[in-house]
Parts: C-alpha cells; sequence; structure tokens
C-alpha cells in the first residue's frame, strides 16, 4: 500500500471500519491513523491477540503500534479519552491532536442527554453534536490548544457553563482535568497531518456512516459530523477512497430504515441496545440505500464486505435491490442539492412510506454487492479478526470507474 | 459507531491523566540533576522579556523566586506544588489584567552549584514545566545568608517588560526566602553565574533601590522556615524593603497571599473583599493571609504607579 486510503461507511456506521482499519494496519506498513469527523461516540470494534478494544478516539490501528492523528475536524472528548487511554494501557506515546480541534464539555454531554430525554432522536449521548452546534454560534468554542492556556481555557469553559446553565461540573474541576490531558497528549499545529502524510501511508479512519451524514443522511435522523470523504478531501491532495459494508443492514437508534426486519437471527458480539441511542436494528442488505450513498460520497474506488460470515448462518438473510413507495417500484434514491435539509426531511418522510419491492438471495454476496454499488472488492472480512479477513487481488472483480454523482453533472 | 463505552467522569479522567503522566513534580531535581537546567541558567542571558501581545495586551509581570538552600527544608517542595495555581488564583477574580509569571530559584553563590535558576515570562502553564525544573540545591552555607543580592542584580539589569516600557507600570517580585542577602553584589559571583563584567561590588541597598525601579518588591519569610521569625532576618529585611516584609504561618497558603496582594497592588480589591473572595472559594488560608498582609492593609493602594 503506497497510496493513502480513507476508510469510510457506506451505511448507517457499525459496518466494520475498526477491523478494516485495523487489517490495513497489520497488511502494510502505515504511517498514522488520522481520524476526520465525528468524536468519542465511535465505537470500532477490534480483536487483536485475544484483546478486545471499542476504539473510539484512538485509532483502531492502536494495538499494532501504528500512531493516531486527531485532525481538526475531530471532537475531542478528554474525559473518554482518559478512560479509553487507561484501558488500552496509557499509549500516549502513539497519539498527537490537532491544537484546532473542537473540545467536548460535560455541559455539552449534558445539554445533549437532556435534549435526548424529551426528544428522542438517537444520538449517543457524547454531546457531539452539542459542541458542534456550539461552536457555529460562539467563534470562543473551546478548543484542544486552550489547554495550554488555563486562563483561557477558563474563560472558554466559564462561557460554556454560563450558556448552558448547568452547575454540576465545577469550571474548576473540568480545566484541571483538561490541563492534565493536555500533559499527556502531544498537540500540534495543523501542519502535523501535512507531515504524516508525506512521511508514509496513511489510513483515514472515518466514524459513523454516510447515511447518517448531517447534509446527505435522513434528516433530522443524522449525525452532525461530514461522514463522506470531504473532510478527508481537505486534508488530502490524493487518496484510495474504500467503502466499507456489511452483508445485512443494522441502525443503531432511531429513523428510516425500510429493510429492517426483526426476525433476521444476527446475534451481534459487541452492539447491543444503546443507553441513550435506543435498540440495535438489523435487517435485509439495502442495495437501494447503500448506492444513495456511493453516489452522495462521490464515489468509492474500492469497497470492503465485512459479516460474510452471516448469511451462511442465517439463511433468510437477502438482498433488497428496489422500494414500493406508494404503489411505484424504485431502484434509486435520487440525491438533492447539497445542504438543502428540507429535501433530506422530505426523503425521510418518502422512505417512511417505503417497503422492499424485491429482495433475492445471490450465491456469491461479495460479487454480487460489489456490482450493486459499482466497485471491485478488494476485502473480504468472515470475523472480527485480522486472520478472518481476505484481501482480494484488485482486477479480480469488474472494475469500476468513479460515477460522479448525478447532481454535478447538472 | 456506537454509544460512547469510554464515558468517564471529570474527577477520574483527571487521575487518569496524571497516573498515565506519572512524572514527580520535581523531576529534573530528583533525576539527579546537580546544575541548572539550560532553560533555567543565567548565564549569559540578554533578557528575561514580559511582552504584551494580541492575546495578552496588557500585560501584568509578576515574578517569584524562592529560596532553595537547606535552611528552607521541605518548603521549596510545599511551593513547587503550590504556585501552579498562581495563575488561576490571579486571574478567577481579575486581581491581575494578563498576569505573566516567572519564577526563579536562589542558592547561595559562596558555596553552592546552582546559586540562580531563572525561568522565563509565561502566561500558561509552561510555567508549571520551568517549576518543575528547578535544582533543589539543598546546600547553603550555613552563615545566614543566601544570593538574594545576585538574583536581584539579575533582575534589575535582566529584565525587560512592556508593563514598564508602554505604561510606566512597575512588575511585582517576590522573593521567598529565611535568611539575609549578603551585603554586596560581587563582580566575581556575576561573572561566574550570569556572566556580565562588572567594574565594581554594588552596595546591596543600591541593588534594592535599582530594582525598585522595576518592580514592587516583597519578601516573604515562611515562619516554618529555618530562621522563620528571625528578628536579625525580619529587620534587616525591613530595612531595605519597609513594609513589603510579610510573615506568613501557612506555606499552603502562598499562592492566596501572592495573588491577593497583587489585587492591592492593582487596587482591583481591597484587602476585606480578597479575604471574603478566598473564603467563598473554599480557602482555608484566609486567617493566614491576613496577618502575613496586615502591614498592607492601611496603607493607600496605588504602591505601583512610578
Amino acid at each position: 500500500m503506497r497510496e493513502h486510503v480513507a476508510v469510510v461507511d457506506l451505511g448507517y456506521g457499525d459496518a466494520g471500519k475498526g477491523t478494516v482499519v485495523d487489517a490495513l494496519c497489520g497488511n502494510q506498513r502505515v504511517r498514522a491513523v488520522l481520524r476526520f469527523n465525528g468524536g468519542a461516540q465511535a465505537a470500532h470494534n477490534v480483536v487483536a491477540d485475544g484483546r478486545h478494544h471499542t476504539f473510539s478516539q484512538f485509532g483502531a490501528g492502536t494495538l499494532r503500534g501504528v500512531p493516531t492523528h486527531l485532525t481538526r475536524f475531530m471532537v475531542v472528548d478528554p474525559l473518554a479519552l482518559s478512560a479509553e487511554a487507561a484501558a488500552l494501557g496509557n499509549p500516549y506515546h502513539l497519539l498527537t491532536v490537532d491544537g484546532d480541534a473542537l473540545l467536548a464539555t460535560p455541559w455539552h454531554r449534558a445539554a445533549n442527554r437532556r435534549k435526548e430525554r424529551s426528544n428522542r432522536h438517537g444520538s449517543c449521548g457524547m454531546g457531539i453534536g452539542e459542541t458542534m452546534a456550539y461552536a457555529l454560534t460562539h467563534a470562543d468554542a473551546p478548543r484542544v490548544a486552550d489547554v495550554l492556556s488555563p486562563a483561557r481555557l477558563r474563560r472558554r469553559l466559564e462561557r460554556v457553563q454560563e450558556a448552558y446553565g448547568f452547575t454540576d461540573a465545577p469550571v474548576d474541576d473540568v480545566v484541571e482535568a483538561f490541563v492534565a490531558f493536555g500533559r499527556a497528549v502531544r498537540i500540534v499545529h495543523e501542519s502535523h497531518t501535512m507531515r504524516l502524510l508525506a512521511e508514509g501511508p496513511c489510513v483515514f479512519e472515518g466514524a459513523q456512516g454516510v447515511l447518517l451524514d448531517e447534509w446527505r443522511g435522513w434528516h433530522p435522523h443524522t449525525t452532525w459530523s461530514t461522514t463522506t470523504f470531504d473532510n478527508v478531501a481537505e486534508l488530502c491532495p490524493s487518496f484510495r477512497r474504500l467503502g466499507v459494508v456489511r452483508t445485512y443492514t443494522t441502525r443503531h437508534g432511531a429513523g428510516p430504515f425500510v429493510t429492517e426486519n426483526p426476525l433476521l437471527d444476527l446475534p451481534e458480539t459487541h452492539n447491543g441496545h444503546g443507553e441513550w441511542q435506543g435498540a440495535f436494528r438489523t435487517g435485509h442488505f439495502d442495495a437501494v440505500a447503500h448506492r444513495y450513498a456511493v453516489e452522495v460520497a462521490g464515489g468509492v474506488d474500492e469497497l470492503a464486505v465485512t459479516h460474510l460470515d452471516a448469511p451462511v448462518r442465517e439463511t433468510g438473510l437477502k438482498i433488497c435491490t428496489s422500494y414500493r413507495v406508494d404503489g411505484e417500484i424504485h431502484d434509486r434514491i435520487v440525491p438533492g442539492p447539497h445542504r438543502d435539509l428540507a429535501h433530506q426531511e422530505r426523503l425521510t418522510a418518502w422512505l417512511d412510506r417505503a417497503r422492499p419491492a424485491e429482495l433475492h438471495r445471490p450465491a456469491d454476496w461479495a460479487t454480487e454487492i460489489g456490482g450493486l454499488l459499482g466497485a471491485p472488492v478488494t476485502l473480504e472480512s468472515y470475523g472480527p479478526r485480522a486472520i478472518d479477513k481476505r484481501f482480494v487481488p484488485a482486477g479480480v472483480h469488474r472494475p469500476a470507474g468513479i460515477r460522479l454523482p448525478t447532481y454535478c453533472l447538472v | 459507531m456506537g454509544s460512547g463505552r469510554w464515558s468517564t467522569d471529570v474527577y477520574t479522567a483527571a487521575e487518569n491523566f496524571r497516573a498515565a503522566t506519572g512524572r514527580s513534580a520535581f523531576a529534573y531535581s530528583d533525576g539527579g540533576a546537580r546544575t541548572a537546567h539550560p532553560d533555567l541558567d543565567p548565564k549569559g542571558v540578554f533578557m528575561r522579556e514580559s511582552r504584551d501581545s494580541d492575546e495578552h495586551p496588557v500585560s501584568t509581570p509578576i515574578v517569584v523566586m524562592f529560596d532553595v538552600t537547606g535552611s528552607m527544608g521541605n518548603v521549596p517542595r510545599v511551593l513547587q506544588t503550590k504556585l501552579p495555581q498562581l495563575l488561576g488564583l490571579l486571574t478567577r477574580k481579575g486581581y491581575a489584567t494578563d498576569p505573566q509569571i516567572m519564577f526563579g530559584a536562589i542558592g547561595d553563590a559562596t558555596c553552592d552549584r546552582v546559586p540562580l535558576q531563572v525561568g522565563q515570562f509565561e502566561s500558561d502553564n509552561r510555567m508549571d514545566e520551568h517549576l518543575s525544573r528547578i535544582v533543589l540545591e539543598g546546600g547553603g552555607g550555613g552563615q545566614k545568608r543566601e544570593s538574594y543580592e545576585l538574583a536581584m542584580y539579575f533582575l534589575a539589569r535582566h529584565v525587560v517588560a512592556d508593563s514598564l516600557v508602554q505604561r510606566q507600570r512597575k512588575g511585582y517580585l517576590f522573593l521567598i526566602g529565611d535568611e539575609l542577602p549578603y551585603r554586596k553584589v560581587k563582580p566575581k559571583e556575576v561573572k561566574q553565574v550570569i556572566g556580565d563584567d562588572l567594574a565594581e561590588a554594588i552596595p546591596v541597598e543600591s541593588i534594592v533601590a535599582e530594582l525598585q525601579r522595576k518592580f514592587e518588591v516583597f519578601f516573604i519569610l515562611p515562619t516554618a522556615a529555618g530562621y522563620g521569625g528571625d528578628r536579625e532576618v525580619l529587620d534587616t529585611w525591613r530595612g531595605l524593603l519597609g513594609q513589603n516584609v510579610l510573615e506568613l504561618d501557612d506555606l499552603d497558603a502562598v499562592c492566596e497571599t501572592i495573588a491577593l496582594t497583587v489585587g492591592l497592588g492593582e487596587d482591583n480589591v481591597d484587602l476585606d473583599e480578597g479575604l471574603d473572595d478566598l473564603a467563598a472559594y473554599g480557602s482555608a488560608a484566609a486567617g493566614s493571609v491576613a496577618g502575613a498582609l496586615a502591614p498592607l492593609a492601611d496603607r493607600s493602594p496605588q504602591i505601583r504607579r512610578l
């Protein structure tokens, strides 16, 4: 692997980006794993050498000694980071953090949970969205570099506390914890990203999935995060786009899920009912929604298909290639103009009326999914460990050019 | 994605970070260092600068120098753990505008290997790093004198502050110790420790007068220290600095004492308000601070104007 690779989930998250990143890091020498969206709500499960870890802010290559860099697009939660680091044996020497990244505070978290209690949205209760929303309206939103200037940090944290009116966490104690965070991690300038990219191949590890994208997902059941390749493109001029999908579709929490089928017997080892997200839902592979994801992501160069062992165990599992909506058959979700949330909201209502129309069970799942999504499958995964992965030599499957999304052609 | 599995509270997080970094607060000294850390070595230093910046446009320079010789016993270690809070105390209640703090340490040039250490003016936690790099000498000559005059010489001649240049406002200097200065600044020691060529010795009274053009100078005598409460020490410093000699019976109150002294000097608070602030903040130091600051209580607050 000499090129940089960006790993993005084409569904609603949970497709297995963590194991894919881990496998890429084990297969090749990788300079660093770069996180480019979301924050502490990510949960990427990796099993390596008998060790299971749910990666959240550390990159999924950590167990292999690959450094993690949190880019300026991340929302950094020092409190959650300390717990995750402790579970990993405090590998702070492997971590760098961009000083421009936003800081999530206990008050953002509390505000998120208060909203979630009154109006369930399906978020993770970690305050990521709240942190992003606050930053949009407050130029002095706390950022990582502030922990190096306790006086400024205090001022900015006081503003956050005042804005939300929670008094349970004293500012002094948060300042102390955040300053301690600043001593443990290496805070770097934005140019550090360039240096890593120049020094060797890097893996960009995405969080959540394209169908949850803040602009492209089923509004309002989305995340406050750009989950497509857009952020990566801002950090890196050239990279290969690797889309990750499962052989079946899952969704954590509320929102449209056309192919949902609770009768499918697909036990989940690492995902369960989330306190803030709600139930973990499963259903047939939704080729219609995934094709939409590929389209709005601007295309993918290759695919990783995970959970290929599942169709063998659940013989009722199928692939859905078209919807029936208001008596009509549709095999494509037409992307609207970018950043048009009213359109996305109409799409959500439309999807709520949609039911699977055509379902079939393929003989070769990987090939079938590659064909439906228009990109070669270069990585097949049959289990959580790296040895359960099979790298497929390029060229075995039909290579596909990058399809421009239709809205780009207008 | 998932559900914030690594969620934790602020106290556990702080403890985790501290355990992970796990450095002794005195890492440099405890590592066996017997020479000044390069960042704190005064040799060949042209100027230590306290400058205004976009972020800190109205800087207030504050210097804290403490005696690290044996007679001070455990005092330097307590100071090293307490002083990092100083910036927070100063800014929380607005006692000082844009404080820039420099830490340093005083030894004995007649017999110590590290007679003088001076950090940089900092307005963030880099000052903690300087503190952690101070070598705790623990020696001293046993003649009831340390090289305070050498430190005062350095601060008089090798500090430039925008507060003075731009606004004709002095900085603050706190000397914390328990002994007497030598009677003269000696050219040989200046050459050896700082590198300046000095034609003749400078009487301590002259260097104090020169220093007071730049700083409001205070001497804090912790009564827990070796010569705490010593009449000769008190009288000598009172002769040099007048009422700016503060006796402190509880070292834990050192930050509060310094912060409130600056607040009084800046006319940002009066003593009663300041003591109320401390009580409101839950500080147990109010009594000690009130005792230490008694000499300053009834005088006009405009002590800093030139």
